[in-house]
């Protein structure tokens, strides 16, 4: 019997410690995590997106860490040291769970468990996006190889039609204001839209919609990430491939691409970071690894 | 007679059902050498075991997979030590000192453990572990140590199933000859039971260490993944399963077939701590 | 040796309880409405796939491990070199990782064979991964159906098949039924191998050759963009209901089928 009391016991005390180190340290960042004073002596923990994802390949190449070395070729000099997540949402809650993370997510991801920084003074907001003045966005690409069926061709047009863009404006930036209605001729056949799986949310909406008006058509959308959704439309596995950064060379060679929304890429940190702000050149700074505590930014 | 014909040809018929085993592994070892050694020939044999820089989107790309190997390896150390002791040790209490009540209320708890898909770990990892690792001991929590506790965790059943049923296995004699020569409880079941029941807690470590090195879903979310030799036991590292997973969605050509080669290498692995079971398992029978 | 037995059970109630708390606030019935779309993230679809897959890939699996098992044990010798190899390909198979066996079905099932991303080459793989439990656990039933039942059976005039179908294989019941249950498990919480030959895609799938997403890559791909992290919540306990669920039923089984037999 006393065997069972402590057995008992010792078990609560130790879920409790446990659940109660968890529960302080993960996402709530309301009133309790200013009781913490800001270190600005530790190190900066940089978080990046897997080598392929599109979300990394354009934040590279606007931000300037990706660079031409001597003889031509780009390099990614993504610190080595940086955590790699595979998805966008792992990045926010790491980011979420360390205060001294540094990440970045696509705008349309956003939510408020983590901060966005302002780059060069110039807030990520749509406005913003759409006017320039914030440079870290990039297009959504949709990339098709040679002759397609009728069926992705009106899925395309109906992408790029006014009702089309409305549905991207909803989460992201339409790349068309005025594009005309949506005139199609609603052909039956099944299409594969493989991809960015930043794309895929408002590749979804665009289906659903699409679907909405043209019941005979099968649209099937894959997700997986941006150079997999160009590799699987020049394969010939999809109709479509879907990309969150601009093609590169080797794919231009065989695909004919097409912007169809504009997303921002937006720098984000935990909330009780005492920063608000970054210079373009700081980030970049931060992300190949020559800023290593968040004291030595200027 | 009929039926005789009819019993050699349902004996027939399970003979061919048996080979499908044989038949699977061939296709498997086939199929992925196949795709993998050539790829493995290209960048060089040595170039892409011992190659300790991994950048395959340079240009030039630069294939080597060293950095993950010891990273497989020290995760899947880390994953013993604590798996082993915590498990072995549940398992002796399961089988020798637990109450036949409790004993039907924690059996099926294991069982569950072993059930519960590695996604679900993974998140564990990453939203519970990852904070308190960085809490009680500093650095990022995206580290070896996090990822050789949640993989310690995750074979836990393995060890604690297996070791237990080779406890229960040794015939009742050893216990009760220790006794009736005047030691306690506790000291004949650990120095009389324990170590007949040697080559079961064996097979179950092998088991563990198989499963521990083929984990993909829960490690690559909490090991931080980074592409270099690992500095230190708060740093991340990336493992071969990891290094798969990340990439291969959008690998092409010759990066795609270096990670079938980053298989290739993982199969060997295996087989290797496998046939090295099987001689153990030989010698100490 | 206290403090490891539940420090073992305290981190199975924790991880428990941690996903309760987090996903239960958001099972709402819409999450299980028949279509998924991008305004309700329906997991529907994912419980119809995952329910198709399991049946599909033990209705391979099975017969040729149950009748693998049998050429074991009661055909082969044991000193058969034959046996021996056979053995030693299971134990191979059992100890490869799920991601090898996700890139063997791509390059196998999806692009040699031409299946492309679809259920025939989630189904095929995931059998192939689960035969070598089947295999082991009606070996071991078998193997504890005692001898004098196959002896009584032969005594009184029946052959071996007969003996095989009607006294040993009821006998040996439960333990297959275990080593299935285990299978499911298996199958319901695969994510690495799937990814690769069954696809991601969240609708129902409308034929053998078309794709379709598991409760556990569903889970996945929810918690990947970062929009549906509460739904990713409460699909992971329905996973965990699942597994409790399939869990549970084996013991009742394995209990009852005993039971029944030792009238």
């Amino acid at each position: 019997m006393k065997k069972i009391i402590s057995l008992v016991l010792s078990f609560i005390l130790v879920a409790s410690i446990l659940v109660g180190c968890s529960s302080n340290n993960v996402g709530e960042n309301t009133g309790g995590s200013n009781k913490k004073e800001f270190d600005l002596s530790k190190e900066i923990v940089v978080v990046t997106r897997e080598e392929g994802s599109g979300t990394r390949g354009a934040f590279v190449e606007l931000t300037g860490v990706e660079e031409k070395d001597g003889s031509g070729k780009k390099v990614d000099r993504t610190t080595k040291e940086a955590i790699t997540q595979m998805k966008t949402d792992t990045v926010l809650t790491t980011v979420a769970g360390n205060e001294y993370a540094i990440g970045y997510v696509s705008t349309g991801s956003l939510n408020d468990t983590v901060k966005a920084l302002s780059v060069d003074g110039v807030a990520p907001t749509t406005e913003n996006i759409k006017n320039g003045s914030y440079k870290i966005a990039r297009p959504f690409n949709i990339a098709t190889k040679g002759e397609i069926s009728s069926l992705a061709q009106d899925f395309i047009d109906f992408i790029m039609s006014k009702e089309g863009q409305e549905v991207v404006s909803k989460s992201y930036i339409a790349v068309d204001d005025n594009a005309d209605s949506y005139a199609g001729s609603k052909p039956s056949g099944k299409i594969v839209v493989a991809g960015s799986s930043s794309v895929t949310p408002v590749m979804e909406k665009l289906r659903e919609a699409y679907i909405a008006i043209n019941p005979n058509a099968q649209i099937e959308v894959q997700q997986s990430d941006s150079s997999a959704g160009m590799q699987a439309a020049i394969d010939g596995t999809a109709d479509i491939g879907m990309a969150s950064r601009a093609l590169k060379d080797s794919e231009k060679a065989e695909l004919e691409d097409l912007a169809i929304a504009l997303d921002g890429i937006a720098v984000i940190t935990h909330t009780s970071n005492t920063m608000d702000n970054l210079t373009l050149d700081n980030v970049k700074n931060i992300f190949i690894g020559e800023i290593v505590n968040w004291s030595d930014i200027k | 007679m009929k039926s005789k014909t009819f019993e050699k040809l349902m004996e027939i018929i399970f003979l061919i059902s048996a080979s499908f085993s044989i038949i699977a592994v061939f296709l498997i070892c086939f199929f992925m050498f196949a795709n993998g050694v050539p790829a493995i020939g290209k960048i060089g044999i040595l170039d892409f075991i011992l190659g300790k820089d991994w950048s395959p989107s340079n240009i030039p790309p630069s294939f080597g997979i060293f950095p993950m190997i010891v990273g497989s390896i020290y995760v899947t150390i880390g994953a013993i030590i604590i798996g082993v002791p915590i498990g072995v040790l549940t398992a002796i209490f399961l089988a020798k000192f637990c109450t036949k009540s409790l004993y039907r209320f924690l059996k099926p708890a294991v069982n569950l453990m072993a059930g519960i898909p590695s996604i679900i770990y993974g998140f564990f990892g990453l939203v519970v572990l990852v904070p308190v690792t960085r809490k009680l001991f500093g650095g990022t929590g995206n580290s070896i140590l996090t990822a050789s506790i949640l993989l310690g965790i995750m074979i836990l059943p393995t060890i604690i199933g297996l070791s237990e049923a080779a406890i229960r296995s040794v015939p009742k004699s050893y216990y009760e000859g220790a006794i009736a020569l005047g030691a306690t409880h506790e000291y004949s079941v650990f120095f009389a039971m324990l170590p007949a029941a040697k080559s079961g807690i064996l097979s179950s470590i092998v088991l563990g260490i198989g499963r521990a090195i083929g984990e993909t879903m829960a490690v690559v979310m909490v090991a931080g993944n980074q592409a270099r030799m690992p500095n230190g036991i708060l740093k991340g590292i990336r493992t071969l399963t990891a290094n798969i997973v990340i990439e291969m969605g959008y690998a092409a050509d010759l990066h795609r077939e270096a990670l079938i080669g980053t298989g290739v290498v993982l199969f060997v692995f295996i087989l290797l701590i496998n046939g090295l079971f099987s001689v153990l398992k030989r010698k100490v029978t | 040796m206290f403090f490891s037995g539940f420090s073992t059970f305290s981190i199975l109630f924790i991880i428990i309880g941690y996903i309760l708390i987090k996903g239960v606030p958001y099972i709402k019935p819409s999450l299980f409405a028949l279509e998924y779309n991008t305004q309700n993230v329906s997991l529907f679809p994912a419980v119809v796939t995952t329910l198709i897959m399991t049946f599909l890939s033990l209705l391979i699996a099975a017969p040729i491990g149950i009748f693998t098992g049998f050429y074991l044990i009661e055909y082969a010798s044991s000193s058969n070199k034959l046996v021996e190899v056979i053995r030693i390909t299971s134990e191979t198979l059992s100890g490869i990782p799920s991601i090898v066996y996700g890139l063997f079905g791509l390059l196998f099932f999806v692009t040699t064979l031409g299946l492309s991303f679809s259920i025939a080459a989630g189904c095929l793989t995931l059998s192939i991964m689960i035969l070598p439990l089947i295999i082991r656990a009606t070996e071991e039933a078998l193997l504890a159906v005692p001898n004098t039942l196959r002896e009584a059976s032969f005594g009184l005039g029946a052959g071996k098949l007969r003996t095989i179908f009607r006294v040993v294989l009821p006998t040996a019941l439960p333990g297959i039924f275990a080593g299935i249950i285990l299978a499911i498990g298996r199958i319901v919480g695969e994510t690495a191998a799937l990814i690769y030959t069954a696809g991601t895609v969240p609708q129902i799938p409308k034929n053998l050759l078309s794709s379709g997403r598991t409760l556990a890559i569903h889970m996945y791909s929810l918690s990947s963009e970062g929009l549906y992290t509460n739904e990713a919540y409460a699909t992971a306990v329905i996973l965990l209901i699942v597994v409790i669920g399939i869990n549970g039923l084996s013991s009742l089984i394995a209990k009852r089928l005993k039971g029944d037999l030792n009238e």
